[in-house]
């Protein structure tokens, strides 16, 4: 997978982050593995069409979700109900968006998918890929973890 | 509270009615979300949802008006993100008034306006903003 895919997802997570959230999320770790899963509580999961296929994953604690959710309503939610899930969704939807954006300044065509959302313990995703590359990133909200299973 | 000062433009006339539409938001949030039985809130969920499609449609109006006479150069993405935003409601209406008011699917529609608005009004209207006190005539 080229670096730029990673960097246009990572910038349209930083620019998105910032914009919704007074956040700004920094690169941690760059890492490979063989599966598109996560053990944290909420996921989200977008579908790439076009030059680029496959699936990119965000997933977080529950409480790094619940933060995401009063810094933007200034209600703060005990629980991921269909609000907090619906509103995360979105985040990552208009994330993918921005990314696509970049990614077809370099003549890079891609749709995104509307996105899935999961909450609950491990769960994993059938790729298209052999590899997922997982892209961990330190906010001060906690971490999250943006995974992608992407191929042209 | 869903309004944040760094959300005005400095255009008092827009400025003004994005908080009226933050704070319609924000009470159609709470009103969803309050946990009373649905039959008690759904007259003010209804209510508030036509509001608020009439509503964007005079703001964005209004803001669109405004564009034209400063001559900002980005009217039609602008005018087209519109139609995107008021198509984006639309289509919640459309599937209330088929499947009616349901709890879950007004749940669902609030946590989409909420990351709409903030995204419309937080990235693409500050560049009239900008525009404004640079070449509107301020």
């Amino acid at each position: 997978m080229k670096a730029e895919y990673v960097n246009a997802f990572y910038k349209a997570t930083q620019e998105v982050f910032k914009l919704m959230l007074d956040v700004v999320p920094e690169k941690k770790n760059l890492s490979v593995l063989e599966d598109l899963a996560s053990s944290k509580d909420a996921s989200v999961l977008l579908g790439v069409t076009g030059d680029l296929k496959g699936s990119v994953l965000f997933s977080m604690s529950k409480d790094t979700a619940l933060e995401m959710i009063r810094i933007m309503s200034g209600m703060q939610l005990e629980s991921l109900d269909t609000f907090a899930s619906s509103a995360l969704g979105e985040v990552a939807n208009i994330i993918g968006g921005n990314a696509a954006t970049i990614l077809s300044q370099n003549e890079c065509i891609c749709d995104i998918v509307p996105p899935q959302i999961f909450v609950g313990s491990y769960r994993s995703y059938s790729t298209a890929t052999r590899q997922t590359l997982l892209l961990s990133l330190d906010t001060d909200i906690g971490p999250i973890d943006v995974s992608l299973a992407l191929k042209e | 509270m869903l309004w944040k000062e760094k959300y005005r433009v400095g255009v008092p006339l827009i400025d003004q009615q994005h908080e009226e539409l933050f704070e319609r938001v924000s009470n159609f949030i709470k009103t969803a979300l309050n946990g009373a039985p649905w039959e008690e809130r759904m007259e003010s969920v209804k209510e508030t949802m036509y509001f608020m499609q009439d509503y964007v449609i005079v703001h964005f109006d209004e803001e669109e008006k405004l564009q034209q006479s400063i001559g900002y150069p980005d009217y039609p993405a602008h005018h087209e993100a519109h139609e995107v935003f008021k198509k984006g409601i639309d289509d919640y209406v459309v599937l209330f008034n088929e499947e009616g008011f349901s709890e879950e699917k007004i749940q669902e529609f609030a946590g989409k306006l909420m990351t709409w608005l903030i995204v419309h009004v937080g990235k693409t209207d500050q560049k009239i903003g900008e525009f404004y006190m640079k070449d509107g005539g301020l």
